[in-house]
């Protein structure tokens, strides 16, 4: 099968029940491994780390986004760009402080939540879609942007609605104008 | 008993077998594929349910009840504890008393 070098392969259709099985599954494994919600939660975010760095590469390939030039921006292309690529949804983007550093994603529809209708006795501290905030955090750290990201609220556990916050930590350094000087 | 579920399930549709007919009320039966039974008692003063109608329940608990399967946190054989599924059973009940 020959396709020319500069194409990524088409995306092809596979069943969502069945990734979003999968995704409950692992959830449910690391439940039962791990007594505490800090652990389960910890892997999760360590796994969705190692899927963001590698597929980060993937995203830029397939996506074509130019140079960022506002951590505003960038956040908006994780909302709209990358969400939308992988998961088929388009959370919304608020800015939470002056310093605009700050950003939250309110996810409204999460297909990866859709057979679980609440934490089971017990796992009230558990973020279900942990491996989300892994992604992104990874994802980031490739393009050398260092970043908190971590449940805000969750459905799952009685908030009103889903939300991720994404802090950026570092300022990125802005070579160009330093030469000024 | 076994021999009419026996024989519900040697048909290849999952259909619905009126199990007993007794005095004070009707029973129907319902079989997957997948060898799962649901059962609906229902009283016999009640004549206006048709067996179409019986029929389309029987498929909205089947679709619940694979809803409540797909749960990663749900073992098959615990007691199914879903709002989801309560909500739909009690809908059908209000719809049909």
């Amino acid at each position: 099968m020959s396709r020319p070098a500069h194409q990524r392969p088409a995306y092809h259709k596979i069943n969502k029940d069945l990734f979003v099985l999968t995704y409950g599954a692992l959830v449910a494994q690391l439940c039962k491994d791990y007594e505490k919600d800090e652990d389960v939660n910890q892997y999760l975010d360590k796994m969705g780390y190692g899927i963001g760095t590698r597929l980060v590469e993937d995203f830029l390939a397939r996506s074509c986004v130019g140079r960022c030039h506002s951590y505003s921006e960038i956040t908006d292309i994780i909302a709209q760009v990358a969400f939308k690529m992988y998961l088929g949804i388009t959370p919304s983007v608020t800015c939470n402080n002056s310093s605009r550093n700050e950003f939250s994603l309110i996810l409204d529809k999460n297909p990866l939540v859709e057979f679980v209708e609440e934490l089971p006795a017990g796992r009230s501290s558990l973020c279900y879609c942990n491996l989300l905030c892994g992604i992104i955090r990874g994802a980031l750290e490739m393009v050398h942007l260092a970043a908190d990201v971590t449940f805000l609220q969750d459905r799952l556990k009685g908030d009103s609605v889903t939300e991720i916050g994404i802090t950026f930590l570092k300022k990125r350094e802005e070579k160009k104008y330093r030469r000024k000087k | 008993e076994i021999s009419a579920w026996g024989s519900l399930v040697a048909r290849r549709e999952r259909n619905l077998r009126q199990l007993y007919p007794t005095g004070t009320s009707k029973v129907y039966g319902y079989v997957t594929n997948s060898k799962v039974k649901f059962v609906m008692v229902v009283d016999s003063s009640n004549t206006a349910l048709r067996d179409n109608e019986i029929r389309s329940m029987f498929r909205k608990l089947h679709n619940s009840y694979t809803d409540v399967m797909c749960n990663p946190f749900y073992t098959p054989g615990d007691r199914i504890q879903s709002r989801a599924f309560d909500n739909m059973v009690t809908s059908m009940m209000i719809q049909v008393c």
